[in-house]
């Protein structure tokens, strides 16, 4: 038997030697490209513990507005939370105020939010992508206790390491003599979206089954979903 | 309940003693000095998650009041956030005493605020700098609730470089455009000789009137350009 | 009215203890400040709970077994239980804790028979409730230390659900916790893959229960040979507690398992 199996074993050893901790890394990709109109986000569809995968349909983008959503990995016990936490601000707010919260507030939102759990974090990697006011597509990328920052594109979760430098090559063409970024349309980010979440599938074990990919502009959002390798 | 002698890192296993990363945002040099002409602030521009590079485009020189300016070193989101209830405590200052608030004062404030927290695993070691009535003001302020004024500071991981190019070259008497060389080459050899940051390295100055961003230069074209100065000076 | 005299002298040394700086609470000494400490660890435990959807409902099955670290002491524990009828739990882990969080849901379910304001519970909102509870407990550092399996209907269509003790909750087709995320999952879902539809009737469903179940018992120690099988259609849930693999079992190859 594997040192994982033997590892594994929840109830098998001394009653006494259990560990208890708060966390799990349930792992999980998320991606976010805007563009003038419009902004792109997906996730992949895989949620795991350790070696375990426990859905393979599983997506990690939630709508908070008509024109805003947020995509959290890490903790899935926290994002679910963290999730739960926002919507019912966002009720209150939206009943109180007979209008829906703008995505720069809802931005901010988030990052207070995370904070407030400075000494006990939600021990998860979030973006917040919409529409701003002027409705040109915006990302923000946060650390897990709230560290905000405004992007054009990002990636986050299991696989940044490998997504994130691609992005900044074929995106924002840094440290490339006489490059200059692209122009993003709808079609460049989708192609862009769709490598990057195969190439993530290829080369960690927590990223993979399939990816939805949500579009929001003004008229709405609209999703589809890619399949990926399910080893 | 947590405990103030509790670290979250204490819980930061999962259930078979592995280790859970939680990494946030962290690494640094900012720079800050008083002259003749006003107060220097300078920063690079890198957040650092362990060993990822979680951002090379961080604004560490935050705007408080339009005279106040505080930098970041340490833990991003504390910086951010608690510089943010301090930019809301300096404008109800203002809005009850009819007076901008003094960088005293304000450096106070935020010492105060950290203090309550000593112990509980804060990380932040920042400057606060202004102009008021007494002129230029510049304050050392972090976690564990110290505050001092000073003529000079460095902070970060980077700041032992620093400290090196500001002390080789600084005078009282420098002018604007000495002053903001100064600065800009102490935090560029930081960059270049500290790992954890980089980026672009931002000029900031306060005088009377308030502060202006003198310059945002990627340090890797500062280098280059350090480098042609450096050839033709040698070449002559 | 409060009679008794205020402390002649708080926060000041006490006898064999520390300073007390200003800004700690009263009392809170830093020699003891685990006057209460959470158990952290499960003692009577049950192993692996299973489930899968099939056209029409759900069947979830545990075998009866309560664990006292690798001895076998309790050979007839009930881990599934009918909370109404659109709604079973399966719960693996720590047995104490299974009694009081059934007892919590099913003093619940009687609160709304008799309020009559609130329809009936049914899995998705006890899915969802179960999902608060421990992940608050968790985040006291109290955890019930409980994997659950919910299994019903939401809004009329068939649910599974899963919540462990952190509050790490999901849906799936196919559920499964300790050694059956190993070895009942990857039969369940082989078996499911198998039908071009992918859509199990309830005997199929039944016999892959029954196939997981075996292989449980033969390879997990603290697996059993009683258990039990629960079943939710539109008809209303039944349940199955005396249920033996014992004579579909086979053990003659044992005596050629050798260590090597």
């Amino acid at each position: 038997m594997s040192a994982e199996m033997l590892a594994m074993s929840e109830y098998g050893r001394d009653p006494r030697k259990h560990h208890f901790s708060p966390y799990a890394d349930n792992g999980g990709t998320t991606i976010a490209i805007a563009g003038d109109d419009f902004v792109m986000v997906g996730s992949d569809t895989r949620l795991t513990n350790y070696s375990g995968i426990l859905s393979r349909n599983q997506t990690k983008v939630f709508p908070l507005t008509e024109k805003t959503m947020i995509a959290s990995t890490g903790c899935w016990a926290d994002v679910l939370s963290l999730y739960k936490d926002l919507q019912a601000k966002l009720t209150l707010y939206s009943q109180e105020h007979h209008d829906e919260m703008s995505t720069p507030a809802i931005a901010q939102l988030v990052s207070t939010v995370l904070y407030w759990r400075r000494f006990f974090p939600y021990y998860v990697s979030n973006m917040v992508i919409g529409l701003d006011e002027d409705g040109s597509g915006v990302v923000y990328h946060y650390d897990p206790v709230g560290h905000m920052e405004k992007l054009r594109f990002s990636s986050a979760g299991a696989s940044v390491a490998q997504i994130q430098p691609l992005l900044d090559n074929q995106l924002g063409a840094l440290n490339m003599k006489d490059a200059v970024p692209p122009k993003v349309t709808k079609a460049l980010a989708h192609q862009l979206m769709h490598d990057a979440f195969i190439s993530a599938a290829e080369r960690d074990v927590k990223t993979g089954d399939s990816c939805i990919i949500y579009t929001v502009t003004k008229d709405g959002v609209a999703e589809e979903q890619v399949k990926l390798r399910r080893d | 309940m947590f405990q103030a002698n509790t670290q979250i890192g204490d819980y930061l296993v999962d259930e078979h003693g592995r280790k859970i990363k939680l990494h946030f945002d962290h690494g640094t040099t900012t720079l800050g000095f008083k002259f003749q002409g006003g107060t220097i602030l300078v920063a690079d521009s890198r957040a650092t998650s362990g060993q990822y590079i979680g951002s090379g485009n961080v604004r560490k020189i935050i705007p408080i009041t339009p005279s106040l300016l505080g930098t970041m070193a340490g833990g991003a989101a504390d910086c951010t956030y608690w510089e943010r209830v301090l930019a809301k405590q300096c404008k109800i200052y203002q809005l009850r005493n009819r007076v901008h608030i003094s960088v005293a004062a304000a450096s106070k404030l935020l010492a105060n605020m950290v203090y309550q927290y000593k112990g509980y695993g804060l990380s932040m070691g920042v400057m606060i700098a202004g102009y008021d009535k007494k002129g230029p003001g510049l304050y050392y302020v972090d976690n564990d609730g110290s505050r001092m004024p000073g003529n000079l500071f460095s902070i970060g991981s980077g700041s032992i470089y620093a400290y090196g190019v500001v002390d080789s070259g600084y005078r009282w008497d420098m002018t604007d455009e000495e002053a903001h060389d100064l600065g800009r080459r102490a935090v560029y050899h930081a960059t270049h000789r500290d790992g954890a940051s980089g980026g672009i390295v931002r000029v900031y100055h306060i005088k009377e009137d308030g502060w202006t961003i003198i310059s945002e230069d990627d340090c890797t074209d500062l280098h280059w350009r350090y480098q042609d100065e450096k050839m033709a000076s040698s070449s002559q | 009215m409060n009679i008794e005299a205020p402390p002649l002298w708080s926060n000041g040394p006490k006898p064999g203890l520390f300073y007390d700086f200003p800004g700690r609470s009263v009392g809170q000494s830093l020699v003891n400040d685990h006057a209460k400490t959470h158990t952290m660890y499960p003692t009577t435990t049950g192993t692996s709970v299973i489930g899968i959807v099939f056209d029409g409902g759900v069947m979830i099955a545990a075998d009866k077994l309560g664990s006292y670290g690798s001895l076998a002491r309790f050979r007839n524990v009930e881990r599934i239980f009918k909370a109404t009828d659109e709604a079973v739990l399966a719960f693996g882990g720590d047995i104490a804790d299974y009694q009081f969080i059934r007892e919590v849901i099913e003093q619940k379910v009687r609160d709304d028979e008799c309020g009559g304001y609130s329809k009936q519970l049914d899995a998705g909102a006890l899915h969802s409730w179960l999902t608060r509870v421990l992940y608050n407990r968790r985040s006291r550092f109290n955890p019930l230390w409980l994997d659950c399996v919910v299994a019903g209907f939401r809004a009329g269509k068939p649910f599974l659900g899963f919540v462990d003790k952190i509050g790490t909750a999901y849906e799936a087709t196919e559920v499964a916790s300790g050694f059956g995320q190993y070895f009942a999952i990857p039969m369940l879902r082989s078996a499911r893959e198998k039908k071009s539809d992918g859509i199990f009737t309830q005997a199929e469903a039944r016999k892959v229960i029954e196939e997981a179940m075996k292989v449980l018992y033969y390879r997990d120690c603290r697996g059993f040979h009683r258990y039990m099988v629960a079943t939710v259609t539109k008809e209303g849930v039944t349940i199955d507690d005396d249920l033996d693999l014992k004579k579909d079992t086979n053990w003659d190859l044992a005596h050629l398992t050798k260590l090597l």
